[in-house]
């Protein structure tokens, strides 16, 4: 640590930044140098006592939109921020990955259909950093869930200096079960590229809000508005088709219980058809990567038991499904966790959805 | 031999591999010193055309490890050839020639010079109005997975150049180019370059020690990442374990024009090292690159020198959905052996991979031999693993799934390697033009 920053060790990154660009730009100079020499601001440490449940954050970091462009049937967004501490799930363990010294930006994506507008959370996107035709780094990025900004896809990124960059966002294709228009769509890779100009002044510029006061309630924060992207949230119940028989909780996963009949275009069977929409509370956010089983019984008699499968549908979103023969108010229905939703997660979620319980319903 | 404190010996020798033509050969002469082979290499042989009919004839002729595994010559190169001009019987007498040079001037072994000259399908389409013979399994390369996008290599010909003695190899490429009077004491009478431009040069090398003392010199490979000296991949274990590999017979074509030849796919792959180790336990990556039960019954040591000559993993290829269940994890043997042996157990593929370090990459090259090349498609799908991301969403398009997190793959190509007397611009009948 140099000088400069043992003086100011205590104070945080982002009022040391605000003192010194009120000194003058020469010592802007030496200031950015130093969040370079010192690597990072220190965020606040995780919290020792958390809910097992979605939680009000330490501390919020902004970003800022790098740009957007078309890739095939999509459209891709990327964002950037600070290099964040996440958690990523493998089963129903969570394992923080720390920033390492090396990383200079968190880079976000976001992936839409074009034709809907709806984002797509259970694609394999990779990224690949160039700068003058040089490969710098090439990584396949995480699904995340974070409560500013919602669902994306994420990674941590080290770069050659400030400069050019052209960031190549490529998509894979879908193998989630897709029905309606979705049938037959997304099967194919497309990548689009978007330039990045890096700076680690505008990078430092971005917003830091420490949140301690609020920490560890649970509540959690309102998204941030970022107009020109979809929103990860999911229809509320009267948005959505069919009938809505109540929501249960898991691991403070709402699952919204909705029925349908004929079942979505594509699947045999039925007549009817039971969906979970799964979401997090407060912000209705997404859950995806999930293994949910279903078991619906009636005066006591097995109605459906079974997996409740991953599906793409453009009127239900995503969710996880059955074609069932029937489905009626006064049903029991049992919603297993067989695997908890692996999407990576930031601070204030890496706590929630990790139960593997079931619940019963009576359904409404 | 030069004081040059900031480089190894070995990355000496290969940064010059890989730079090639006169200044990589000077570098490489200065950076060999003393322990290089001895003496001049093993001359070839009086007589060509009494040589194998398969050019992909290699096994015999390399070092084996104690459990019999095949160990590739160290230093390799790919030659990717573009014709100057639609094949005539000129240009055949002058290829010919070249290569029979190569014949004379060097033994056929690990310590002289193992090659082949393979034909792209698009070769055959763009120069000759008759079809490859049917039940030739050899179509145009093409992406493989939902999530890659590969360049697809369509040059005519690919030139496989592979030895141990890494000042040889950059001397082979120089009499090929008409850039020597005499390789090993043998007459240079034509240039392969005569015939063919060199579009493309890939290099790359394998063995024990290798891709730690390389690790330094590729990007993707952090600060403290500690590649085994032992292991002779960059992705630290063996590979290509004798039992788990087709033998040279079995990829043979037996019939047909160009029966005594294989086919050839063969593809490149960016490899992201720092993450492979630096976010894994050595007990993730033994789940990741064989299989969870390989971890869970600890078969494995180091870089897998207690495999012998087999990888074990057809024992726990029918765990595969009970691991995705379980563990959140499959692996990359694991998965490609379901579609890797034919219904009485024989291994379909022949894998002869070796890593690279061009343009400051950590890469692989993978050459793969087979009957035909659906037989490799079927086994890269059954790698891609999407069945599995069904069986537990732990297991994603590209993690957790095998060693997909870690691999970009950058090119592919397909190949004929045509038996050694049609070697010198072959007709699709086999026959003359």
């Amino acid at each position: 640590m140099n000088t400069t920053a043992a003086l100011y060790g205590g104070m945080r990154r982002r009022r040391y930044l605000t003192t010194a660009a009120a000194v003058g730009a020469g010592l802007l100079a030496g200031c950015t140098d130093l969040v370079e020499t010192r690597q990072l601001r220190s965020a606040p440490a995780v919290l020792a006592e958390r809910p097992a449940a979605v939680y009000y954050p330490t501390h919020v970091d902004g970003m800022a939109m790098v740009g957007a462009t078309d890739a095939g049937p999509y459209r891709v967004a990327l964002m950037y921020s600070y290099p964040h501490r996440f958690w990523t799930v493998t089963g129903a363990e969570s394992q923080q990955t720390e920033i390492s010294a090396e990383d200079d930006v968190h880079l976000m994506a976001v992936v839409w259909d074009r034709e809907t507008e709806t984002l797509l959370p259970e694609s394999g996107l990779s990224v690949a950093i160039e700068r003058d035709g040089t490969p710098i780094s090439e990584e396949v990025i995480y699904p995340m869930l974070s409560q500013p900004m919602g669902f994306h896809y994420g990674a941590n990124f080290g770069l050659d200096g400030e400069g050019s960059y052209s960031v190549s966002v490529r998509v894979g294709g879908v193998s989630t079960r897709r029905t309606g228009a979705y049938r037959g769509r997304f099967e194919s890779p497309a990548t689009g590229t978007i330039p990045f100009e890096y700076s680690a002044t505008a990078r430092d510029e971005l917003p830091y809000t420490e949140t301690m006061d609020r920490a560890g309630e649970r509540a959690a924060r309102r998204p941030m508005g970022m107009g020109m992207l979809p929103s990860s949230a999911l229809p509320a119940p009267a948005a959505l088709p069919g009938v809505n028989h109540g929501t249960t909780t898991i691991g403070d996963a709402r699952l919204l219980i909705q029925s349908l009949s004929p079942p979505p275009a594509g699947l045999a069977g039925g007549p009817s058809y039971l969906a979970i929409s799964a979401r997090t509370p407060y912000n209705a956010f997404v859950l995806p990567a999930m293994a949910l089983e279903g078991r619906l019984t009636r005066a006591g008699e097995p109605v459906y038991v079974g997996d409740l499968s991953r599906t793409l549908d453009p009127a239900l979103d995503y969710h996880y499904g059955a074609v069932v023969p029937s489905v009626e108010p006064g049903d029991r229905l049992e919603i297993g966790v067989r695997v908890p939703s692996q999407v990576a997660r930031h601070e204030g979620y890496e706590t929630a959805f990790l139960s593997t319980e079931t619940a019963t319903v009576t359904l409404a | 031999m030069t004081d040059r404190p900031a480089l190894g010996r070995r990355e000496l020798i290969r940064s010059a591999v890989a730079v090639g033509g006169a200044v990589g050969l000077a570098a490489c002469l200065d950076a060999i010193g003393e322990d290089a082979p001895k003496g001049a290499p093993p001359a070839g042989v009086a007589d060509p055309s009494r040589l194998p009919e398969r050019q992909h004839a290699w096994d015999d002729r390399i070092r084996h490890d104690d459990a019999g595994n095949a160990e590739l010559p160290r230093h390799q190169s790919l030659w990717y050839l573009e014709l100057q001009e639609p094949p005539d019987a000129d240009a055949r007498v002058s290829l010919e020639t070249a290569l029979e040079t190569l014949d004379r001037a060097l033994e056929r072994s690990h310590d002289g010079l193992l090659y082949s000259l393979a034909y792209s399908p698009e070769y055959f389409d763009r120069y000759f109005a008759e079809p490859l013979p049917e039940g030739l399994d050899l179509p145009p390369a093409r992406r493989l997975s939902a999530f890659e996008t590969p360049e697809i290599d369509r040059q005519d010909a690919l030139l496989h150049l592979a030895t141990d003695r890494p000042t040889l190899l950059l001397e082979v490429e120089a009499a090929l180019r008409g850039e020597l009077d005499r390789l090993n004491g043998v007459t240079v009478e034509t240039a392969l370059t005569d015939v063919f431009d060199l579009e493309t040069r890939r290099t790359g090398f394998v063995g024990a020690g290798m891709p730690a003392a390389e690790a330094s010199e590729v990007q993707g490979v952090a600060a403290g990442t500690t590649i085994p000296d032992a292991s002779p991949l960059f992705m630290g274990f063996k590979a290509g374990f004798a039992r788990n590999q087709a033998t040279e017979s079995y990829v043979t074509l037996d019939r047909g024009p160009f029966a005594g030849g294989t086919t050839k796919h063969v593809s490149n792959i960016r490899q992201r090292l720092d993450d492979w180790y630096g976010e894994q336990s050595y007990e993730e990556r033994v789940m990741e690159m064989f299989s969870p039960g390989h971890a869970e019954a600890g078969l494995l040591e180091g870089a897998g020198d207690g495999l012998g000559d087999d990888s074990k993993i057809d024992r726990f290829v029918d765990d595969i959905e009970a691991d995705a269940s379980e563990y959140g994890r499959v692996g990359h043997a694991q998965k490609a052996a379901r579609a890797n042996r034919d219904a009485d157990g024989n291994v379909l593929l022949l894998r002869r991979h070796f890593e690279s370090s061009d343009e400051g990459q950590a890469s692989l090259h993978f050459p793969s031999l087979q009957r035909g090349i659906s037989q490799f498609e079927a086994v890269r799908q059954a790698m891609n693993g999407q069945d599995l991301t069904q069986v537990s969403p732990a297991v994603r398009q590209r993690v957790n799934n095998g060693i997909l997190e870690y691999i970009f793959t950058k090119h592919r190509g397909n190949f004929l390697v045509v038996p050694r007397s049609l070697r010198a611009l072959p007709t699709p009948t086999g026959g003359p033009s």
